[in-house]
């Protein structure tokens, strides 16, 4: 019961948290499992660690000068340091955060609403982006969707931009609608191409983030797609699409492929039915608090920033405090996933995926950098024994060690730098049990 | 050996990537099993060539002698000077310098309007079709993976480039090995020595937990003293192309993926498929420019590695496939780029090929499908070809109950 217990607690820590802070597992595990769930799922109105976070300062720089000027190189500069700005600021909000679910869930449909910044090259509609993610993480999905649609970054990302009524391009139509809402095979070609003409007129200025609307570019035909027909523009569109049943099912899915199970699919409606009306809060607490939560076959792989956010959350160590800070966006990079850069529309691939040698090699580098500057001191009042062992095992969140792995920890109990480097490379903890 | 589930292959396929199961080589196995076990002479090897977003093969190999194609698509049509003819209709893309060396050798086959009945318009489903080989059957199985299932047991049968291991390569019985780009730091005595026991197996490690385990195995199984293949030179290709657009992408991931091929085709490694890939062929917007650059890289790369190929003894063994999950709309969208499509050109090429030529039909620009291309040859006969005529499989055994082939390989 008490490992159980232990299990269903790493995992709510772990998927509907960013991994605990020290002290926090213990304590969960002593309260139980009940009150994990509502300590876990219950966002506070202000969090304290983020409100230590301030906002990055991120300006409109103007188009791309030419190339090969002094112009150039001082924009590029400036462009670059806006981005490594942005990218340190949400690392540091998922490591300071003292209650992890809204950023977890903003973390999610970034991957979800899969934006590159290597196309839209321009901090500022991506912070923008990740403010109405993050301000719609919990809230409803069809409101979230209805503002995604005619969001900057997304429109340049899927050349939404620019998208004129005498020849409509489809690629935002057909995300919107494949990986957006509905899932493929949910529509036509057909509907394709009648949305996409729904999605014309838009335009966006990269660079400030704005989007306008130019009436005489759009159609203003009437449409018929997915059983309905009238005049649309984006957010009409977005508002009937989200609307149908297959969105309720395809939303539920994806969440519990990328929480629970990436091998069985969703069966149980009650899940599903907890989305009935587009609110993610019940859907998350749906999905938290069912029995496949302590269903033993339901690993999942850390991907390469949750496994991070998760080790400086334990070791508190704050990433852009690191030295040569940029340095943490190119191992991010060598490990295949740097938050605002995913590699395709569909987002991040998942589970095996983050585990092979290339990716081990990188964490290993990684770990000792990160651990240069951590401090082990709270290590010095447990004895030298097998206790250190359990205490690691609490501070990183891990449900319980193989004996595999406690025969590597007994060879570094007088070390905890030596400890803390074992345990966050261990099977145990790159894998969430 | 644990396989995967069709949800999980339509998904990995979306990432790009499956990684179930797979052996992660390293290259000192492969380099061992070469002195070992060296690939017989005269021993076929295929090098399969995935373009990843859905190449515009219209602007690839360019119908520039018909009026509609300049028509259909004002602003990212090919023009006269940035185009070689093949001749007096087909022409290829002027960044292809490369190709029309390897065409004029005839070593280069191009297959015309390649496609699947049908054709869906996902870049996620068309790309598991393409790689699973089936076009109607729910499959969790790729074409490789099901050629691997009837071989000997050998890691080193199939090996994909990269981190991760292409759908393709996983069957249902057997899985191709990835093989992770660039050099590998083992790291000091004290840590590899606690990380060595950290990647023993345990019994109560779930698959994901033995597959971090092994992972650390893996790596640490590099050794210390190794000479890494990789850090050798590559062969010297014999016939570097000079022409004008020769140069685009020397440094490209392609280009570095095929050079670590070429090193180890070179020592023998007993490796009958290779795996490789390129991405970015998703021209919504400003396709011109962009495309004109990835296929530049296609060329010179895969060109480069052919004469890399005639600098060992695996010249006439060697048989490359390029290709991608769709063609792309015959006219241009309002933002200078073409959306999804259907048909699109393969391009078959070695020593071995029947080459300077073309197979199936050019797609008629007039009589369109809903505005795409009409599929004239499906790439069944394509596979099927690569199996029989280079990996001497009946193709019966990987895709049931198909029975026609293109003429592509002399041998045929």
């Amino acid at each position: 019961m008490q490992n159980n217990d232990r299990l269903e607690i790493s995992r709510l820590i772990h998927r509907f948290g960013l991994g605990p802070k020290p002290g926090e597992y213990s304590a969960l595990v002593a309260g139980g499992i009940n009150q994990a769930r509502t300590n876990v799922l219950t966002v506070p109105i202000v969090d304290q660690g983020i409100a230590k976070i301030p906002d990055p300062i991120l300006t409109d720089l103007g188009p791309f000068p030419p190339q090969k000027t002094s112009a150039a190189a001082t924009f590029e500069a400036a462009r670059n340091q806006q981005i490594l700005l942005l990218q340190l600021w949400w690392l540091d909000r998922m490591v300071a955060a003292t209650h992890g679910l809204t950023e977890r869930l903003t973390w999610f449909w970034h991957g979800h609403w899969a934006t590159a910044i290597g196309k839209v090259e321009y901090a500022l509609p991506m912070f923008n982006q990740n403010q109405l993610l993050r301000s719609t993480s919990l809230s409803n999905f069809k409101n979230q969707a209805h503002k995604m649609i005619v969001d900057s970054a997304l429109l340049f990302w899927l050349d939404g931009n620019s998208n004129i009524a005498t020849s409509p391009n489809e690629n935002l139509a057909r995300e919107f609608m494949e990986l957006f809402t509905l899932g493929v095979g949910a529509y036509s070609e057909l509907d394709v191409q009648t949305v996409a003409k729904a999605l014309t007129g838009y335009n966006t200025v990269r660079s400030a983030g704005t989007v306008s609307f130019n009436p005489k570019k759009h159609d203003n035909s009437i449409l018929s797609f997915l059983g309905t027909a009238g005049v649309f523009d984006a957010p009409a569109v977005s508002d009937y699409i989200t609307s149908l049943t297959n969105d309720q099912d395809f939303i539920a899915q994806r969440m519990w492929f990328r929480f629970i199970s990436t091998s069985d699919p969703l069966l149980d409606k009650t899940i599903i039915n907890s989305f009935a009306n587009r609110e993610i809060l019940p859907l998350v607490q749906a999905l938290a608090t069912n029995s496949a939560m302590s269903n033993p076959l339901y690993s999942q792989a850390k991907s390469p920033v949750e496994w991070f956010v998760s080790v400086c959350r334990a070791v508190n160590v704050l990433p852009s405090s690191l030295p040569r800070n940029s340095v943490v966006i190119r191992y991010l990079a060598t490990m295949g996933q740097v938050p605002f850069d995913p590699p395709n529309v569909g987002g991040w691939p998942f589970d095996e995926a983050w585990l092979n040698i290339s990716s081990m090699q990188a964490r290993l580098a990684f770990s000792k950098y990160i651990l240069n500057g951590a401090d082990f001191s709270s290590f010095n009042a447990i004895p030298s024994t097998d206790a250190r062992i359990d205490y690691l095992a609490d501070l990183l969140g891990v449900a319980e060690w193989s004996t595999r792995t406690k025969v590597v920890l007994r060879t570094a109990l007088n070390n905890p730098r030596e400890l803390v480097l074992i345990g966050i490379n261990a099977p145990e903890y790159v894998v969430n049990a | 050996m644990d396989t995967i589930s069709r949800r999980k292959f339509l998904t990995l396929v979306g990432a790009g990537a499956a990684g179930a199961a797979a052996t992660r080589l390293s290259i000192a196995d492969i380099a061992m099993a070469g002195q070992l076990r060296p690939l017989p002479p005269g021993t076929p090897i295929l090098v399969i060539v995935t373009l990843y977003g859905g190449n515009d093969g219209l602007n690839t190999v360019i119908p520039y002698a018909d009026s509609i194609y300049k028509q259909s698509r004002p602003g990212i049509y090919v023009d006269d000077a940035h185009l070689i003819p093949l001749d007096a209709e087909l022409a290829l893309n002027g960044t292809m310098s490369g190709f029309k060396t390897l065409w004029d050798n005839q070593n280069l086959a191009i297959v015309r309007g390649v496609g699947y009945p049908n054709p869906v318009l996902s870049h996620f489903s068309s790309m598991a079709i393409w790689q699973s080989g089936l076009p109607t059957a729910l499959t969790n199985t790729g074409w490789i993976g099901r050629w691997l299932d009837g071989q000997k047991q050998d890691p080193m049968n199939a090996i994909g480039l990269g981190s991760v291991l292409p759908p393709l390569l996983v069957g249902a019985k057997k899985v191709g090995s990835v093989l992770p780009l660039g050099g590998l730091v083992v790291p000091d005595h004290t840590t590899a020595f606690d990380l060595h026991r950290l990647g023993l197996p345990d019994s109560t490690d779930g698959p994901l937990q033995a597959a971090a385990a092994s992972a650390i195995t893996d790596f640490l199984n590099l050794g210390k003293n190794l000479t890494p293949i990789l850090k050798l030179p590559a062969p010297v290709p014999d016939n570097l192309p000079t022409q004008a657009g020769g140069s685009f992408g020397s440094d490209s991931s392609l280009s570095q993926q095929l050079d670590v091929v070429a090193k180890l085709i070179a020592a023998n490694a007993p490796t009958k498929v290779w795996a490789v890939s390129l991405g970015g062929f998703d021209t919504h917007a400003d396709e011109v420019q962009g495309q004109s650059t990835l296929l530049g890289t296609v060329s010179q790369a895969v060109t480069k590695f052919i004469g890399q190929m005639h600098a060992t003894s695996r010249q006439n063994d060697v048989v490359v496939l390029v290709y991608s999950e769709f063609g792309r709309r015959v006219k241009a969208n309002g933002t200078m780029g073409t959306d999804h499509g259907t048909a699109g050109p393969v391009f078959v090429i070695g020593n071995g090929v029947d080459g300077g030529k073309f197979y199936g039909d050019e797609p008629s620009l007039v009589k369109l499908n809903d505005g795409n291309l009409t599929v004239t040859t499906d790439f069944r006969d394509i596979y099927a070809s690569m199996l029989e005529d280079v990996l001497r499989t009946p193709a019966a055994q990987v895709i049931p109950d198909w029975n026609s082939k293109l003429p592509l390989l002399l041998s045929a």
